[in-house]
């Protein structure tokens, strides 16, 4: 025990960011809903990271997650709100079926895709995703094409100030719990013997099977969380806040493609880069709404290409080579 | 009783027959040498033995456990290490980490921490004498830095065998001899078997091994003591030609063909 907490120091810069976006969005008024996005944005990007920034494998499906958390927290309203004895325990049963539901898919991916390598993992991936998204509109389950709005059954379970305050500020607030518990699992990791085992996977999986390192197992245990993590993103920025969800507006890659561009941005693999990349993504991207509606995919993209040419570690990974044997070093992981 | 023990393995690959029911035993504590030329099936062999082949036929029996079927991340825990032929570190990890790594799902995966892992990977570390580069990233190591990282790791783990595979090749007179004492200096400190795999170093081979077993053509052809072993003349049949009046009349054509250039 002597030496735990010096490790869990690159933890000290991403918990601070956190706090100071919270305290703006408090604070300042009209700030909340800006926040609100850009810890959206820092917690996809931070649960997506685990799996990816661990193992090196690339999910381009990661949406399902979302997705199925969204579903999760609609089924467990929509189908609970009226035992009005449960009160704001549907909304932990909600949460229970986004965490079920997440589990679910991410072990039948597992057991399915883990076993593909590279590229072929990513399209295994989206064509899950695309997979399950036409079987819930096609077989008709959970609303199917229509989907499921209970924003009414949820007034009517809670009543409207409760409502409003879940969505207006609980929903958003969650999210930075998932974000700020994310950035703690995954120290958590690197810093145990899942960390030692994936790395060994990600630079040589057959060496590292037979240095005893079962790599499924771990591979596994990444996927679960970061599946977990962007279950509860869902089930909280989506299926509470908005009260209805639709399978066209969930399973959509362009979610995936903003994980990834935000993990990119700030460096994969590292602590503090899904927060430093969320930063700047969402930040442009209110920002270039703003002074140029409809215009900001065009912008970006160059600015994309641009820190990627210049750092092809991400912001973070430039941050760290320049602080190398600077006594800052230890903060940044 | 026997550490390891093959029973007819033999091992396909479509048509070509890589290891043809080949039986062996080690004890514990033994130094053994696999010589064999290219192409005989040595590596083959190692692969079906840490698991990363199932042979088609026969059995692997470890520590008198049958473990023909055990998937290799099975195996290590049991006490099986290995090296490659072809170093392969966790190149972005450091040569600490490496190490560690092996002491971590070894042996004594169960019992030790990471910080536990780290410090025995340090002893290793400086038993093979790669203090200075401890922080470094191992992979930008020497090749030859790279070989005495592995053992390292393999050592980590705490192996009742440890399987090296051409752990000499591709280095100069002098480092051979330098790692044929060290090999033996391990062998005594950490009281393992080592199977030690060497393509055609015979210098290697008959300073190290207490007894030598000859593959050849995926078969095995001599199990004996070193110098029984490599006086045998089947085993100089396959190193250096066919019979003695062919090596005769070759070395005569050879003749032949050297005053004709000049």
């Amino acid at each position: 025990m002597k030496k735990t907490l010096p490790k869990y120091y690159p933890l000290i810069p991403v918990f601070a960011a956190y706090l100071i976006m919270f305290i703006i969005g408090f604070s300042m008024p009209g700030m909340w809903q800006m926040v609100a996005l850009l810890a959206f944005y820092c917690a996809l990007g931070q649960s997506w990271n685990i799996f990816m920034g661990m193992t090196g494998y690339v999910d381009f499906g990661y949406v399902t997650f979302i997705a199925l958390g969204t579903y999760g927290m609609s089924l467990g309203i929509t189908y609970f709100s009226q035992y009005e004895w449960l009160g704001i325990g549907i909304i932990g049963i909600g949460i229970l079926f986004a965490m079920f539901l997440a589990s679910l898919s991410a072990l039948l991916e597992a057991f399915i895709a883990l076993r593909l390598r590279g590229a072929y993992f990513a399209i295994a991936c989206i064509g899950i995703n695309e997979g399950l998204r036409h079987f819930i509109e096609g077989a008709k389950i959970w609303g199917g094409s229509e989907g499921l709005i209970y924003y009414g059954a949820l007034v009517q379970a809670l009543g409207r100030t409760t409502v409003n305050q879940l969505t207006s500020f609980w929903a958003d607030f969650s999210v930075f719990i998932i974000a700020a518990l994310a950035a703690f699992l995954n120290m958590y990791f690197m810093r145990s013997k899942i960390g030692y085992a994936l790395t060994a996977v990600r630079e040589d999986e057959d060496a590292a099977k037979v240095m005893g390192i079962n790599a499924n197992k771990y591979k596994t245990i990444a996927f679960l969380t970061s599946g977990w993590l962007g279950a509860g993103v869902g089930a909280m920025a989506w299926g509470l806040k908005l009260g209805h969800v639709y399978p066209d507006d969930v399973f959509v890659i362009h979610y995936t493609v903003e994980c990834i561009v935000v993990v990119l941005l700030g460096g994969a693999g590292t602590l503090l880069g899904p927060v430093v990349g969320g930063l700047i993504y969402g930040l442009s991207k209110y920002w270039l709404a703003v002074i140029m509606p409809g215009f900001q995919l065009l912008i970006f993209a160059p600015i994309i290409i641009i820190i990627i040419v210049i750092a092809p570690e991400g912001v973070v990974g430039l941050l760290k080579s320049k602080l190398k044997g600077t006594k800052l070093e230890m903060f940044i992981e | 009783m026997a550490l390891l023990k093959l029973e007819n393995v033999t091992k396909r690959f479509g048509g070509l027959v890589a290891v043809d029911k080949i039986s062996l035993e080690i004890k514990e504590g033994e130094l053994i040498g696999i010589v064999g030329p290219n192409g005989s099936g040595k590596t083959t062999l190692f692969n079906v033995i840490s698991g990363v082949y199932r042979p088609e036929e026969g059995k692997v029996i470890f520590d008198g456990k049958d473990i023909t079927r055990l998937p290799a991340f099975k195996r290590a825990p049991l006490g099986l290490g290995r090296t490659f032929q072809i170093p392969r570190p966790f190149s972005s990890a450091s040569v600490r980490e490496n190490v560690a790594i092996g002491a971590m799902f070894g042996t004594l995966a169960e019992k030790v921490t990471v910080d536990d892992s780290l410090e025995i990977a340090d002893r290793y570390i400086d038993m093979v004498g790669l203090e200075a580069y401890r922080d470094k990233a191992a992979g930008t190591l020497t090749p030859v830095e790279k070989k005495l990282m592995e053992i390292a790791r393999a050592l980590a783990m705490r192996p009742k065998l440890l399987l090296m595979d051409e752990a000499m090749a591709g280095m100069n007179p002098k480092d051979i001899d330098n790692m044929v004492t060290f090999i033996k200096k391990i062998k005594d400190e950490e009281k393992i078997a080592i199977v030690s795999m060497v393509e055609h170093i015979m210098r290697a081979v008959a300073g190290l091994a207490e007894r030598v077993i000859v593959i050849n053509q995926g078969a095995k052809l001599v199990d004996a003591k070193t110098e029984e072993a490599l006086t045998d003349p089947r085993v100089i049949e396959v190193y250096l030609g066919h019979s003695k009046d062919e090596s005769k009349w070759r070395s005569e054509v050879w003749k032949e063909v050297k005053n004709k250039d000049e």
